[in-house]
């Protein structure tokens, strides 16, 4: 036990000036804790040790520094009180600041999003407009069309001619209603062959008037071999000798290129 | 631990908040600290701001202090060391080189009293004490405590510094406190 207390008396001696080591200084406060003898002889190193300083001659520190130590005390808790209320405040308005900026960012991208859809919605119904109106555009040329082929069909004084197969293609028809009248005409074609991609059918009017024959419209026929076509301004009816159907290059020819008739008749 | 002949202490009035104590304290002991923060950093401003840093320090730690455990400069003083030898490692570590004026400062600048012709003369009383205790050590031991109560300098750093082997400076140290220690309760 006396190895001990003066074990830690020589550490006592050593710590007050900052000699010992480290895990020395850390048995020592562990020992000092609990040894009141040895705490004692600590006491009275470190009361030695400050012998160093107090032997010293005093030197007076400037004015200022007195007044600097005392605005630093009380008052300083009352600024530092203030201080710390201003950053409170300010970390309050930073988070506030925080926030405002999220849900306006949060509400910038919601509108933009928003108004974003909205005109892709737009865009995609006026595209849908477009395409409806012109699908109505040909529904209505097509519904004029059919009524005008009716109306022609349907005349009192409408009268019916056929063409029949020539043999290029022999299964061939056509029926030609004739409103002398009204100078028109509406042909029914079935069983044509297809037309290629660079081809159309085009019909002549074979005139007594005329050497020439005289074009009445070229058409293309469908899948199954029907097709219709109206003509108009067509010749009267004395004057009217024949008509016939050849394949010419794609828009019609103003003139038959070949003799090769695929349906013919007379009136 | 109790140090004898000396005014009463003021920390625990101090430690009630008391602005006057506060100032009384200061008034009563900064000559010595600053002294201390000069001969350790030997520089006024460090020393200044060590001064500033050790009373503001006291001021919110003066509940700490035990008048059963030493006297009330012994712990100021540790307090202000402790700070002293802090800035001074701190400086080293950015390599700034010491100035020699601060040191002369310390011995040379008269101290301007601020304190009671008693206070006064106790100071003086134990000033001449310490001073005759450390005066009665042998060169050598009381050179390897000041390089380490001044300095902060460890065992080994003051061996290098002296040139002596590192047991040899673990006696000077040993023994010189033990004597300090010694001379200093025979003058209580």
């Amino acid at each position: 036990m006396m190895i001990a207390h003066e074990t830690f008396d020589a550490l006592a001696a050593l710590d007050v000036i900052g000699t010992a080591s480290g895990e020395e200084h850390r048995a020592l406060d562990g020992h000092i804790a609990v040894c009141e003898e040895c705490r004692r002889a600590y006491d009275d190193y470190a009361e030695a040790a400050s012998s160093f300083a107090r032997g010293l001659v005093p030197v007076a520190p400037p004015a200022k520094i007195r007044g600097a130590v005392m605005d630093g005390v009380e008052p300083g808790v009352e600024v530092e009180e203030e201080e710390t209320a201003e950053r409170r405040r300010l970390a309050d308005a930073r988070w506030w600041l925080g926030i405002a900026a999220t849900v306006f960012v949060a509400l910038w991208i919601w509108r933009e999003v928003g108004m974003r859809a909205a005109r892709e919605h737009i865009a995609s119904r006026d595209a849908e407009i477009a395409t409806l109106t012109e699908q109505n555009t040909l529904l209505t040329q097509r519904n004029e069309k059919l009524r005008n082929e009716l109306a022609t069909v349907a005349a009192a004084g409408t009268r019916m001619m056929s063409l029949t197969g020539q043999p290029i293609a022999p299964s061939a028809s056509g029926r030609v209603f004739v409103d002398s009248a009204r100078h028109r005409a509406f042909v029914i074609f079935a069983n044509l062959p297809a037309n290629g991609e660079d081809k159309s059918y085009q019909l002549w009017i074979l005139r007594a008037s005329q050497p020439k024959p005289q074009s009445a419209g070229v058409f293309d026929v469908s899948p199954n071999g029907t097709a219709t076509l109206s003509v108009e301004n067509l010749p009267a009816d004395n004057d009217v000798k024949s008509m016939a159907v050849t394949l010419e290059p794609k828009g019609g020819a103003a003139e038959p290129g070949n003799a090769s008739y695929y349906v013919a008749g007379k009136p | 631990m109790t140090t004898g002949i000396g005014p009463s202490s003021l920390l625990p009035a101090v430690a009630q908040g008391d602005l006057t104590a506060f100032e009384a304290l200061y008034d009563r002991h900064s000559g010595v600290l600053y002294a201390l923060l000069l001969r350790i950093l030997s520089s006024p401003e460090d020393a200044q701001e060590a001064l500033q840093e050790t009373f503001l320090k006291v001021w919110s730690n003066a509940a700490a202090f035990d008048p059963s455990r030493g006297s009330e400069i012994a712990w100021l003083i540790a307090i202000a060391r402790s700070r002293g030898i802090d800035r001074l490692r701190s400086r080293r570590v950015r390599g700034e080189r010491e100035n020699e004026a601060g040191r002369e400062i310390s011995t040379r600048t008269g101290f301007v009293e601020s304190t009671t012709g008693a206070d006064h003369a106790i100071a003086s009383q134990q000033r001449i004490a310490v001073r005759t205790a450390l005066d009665e050590l042998p060169p050598a031991q009381r050179i390897a405590l000041e390089l380490a109560y001044f300095e902060g300098l460890s065992q080994s750093e003051i061996a290098e510094r002296t040139g002596e082997p590192l047991g040899t400076v673990k006696t000077r140290v040993l023994l010189g406190m033990k004597k300090l220690r010694e001379r200093l309760q025979s003058y209580r």
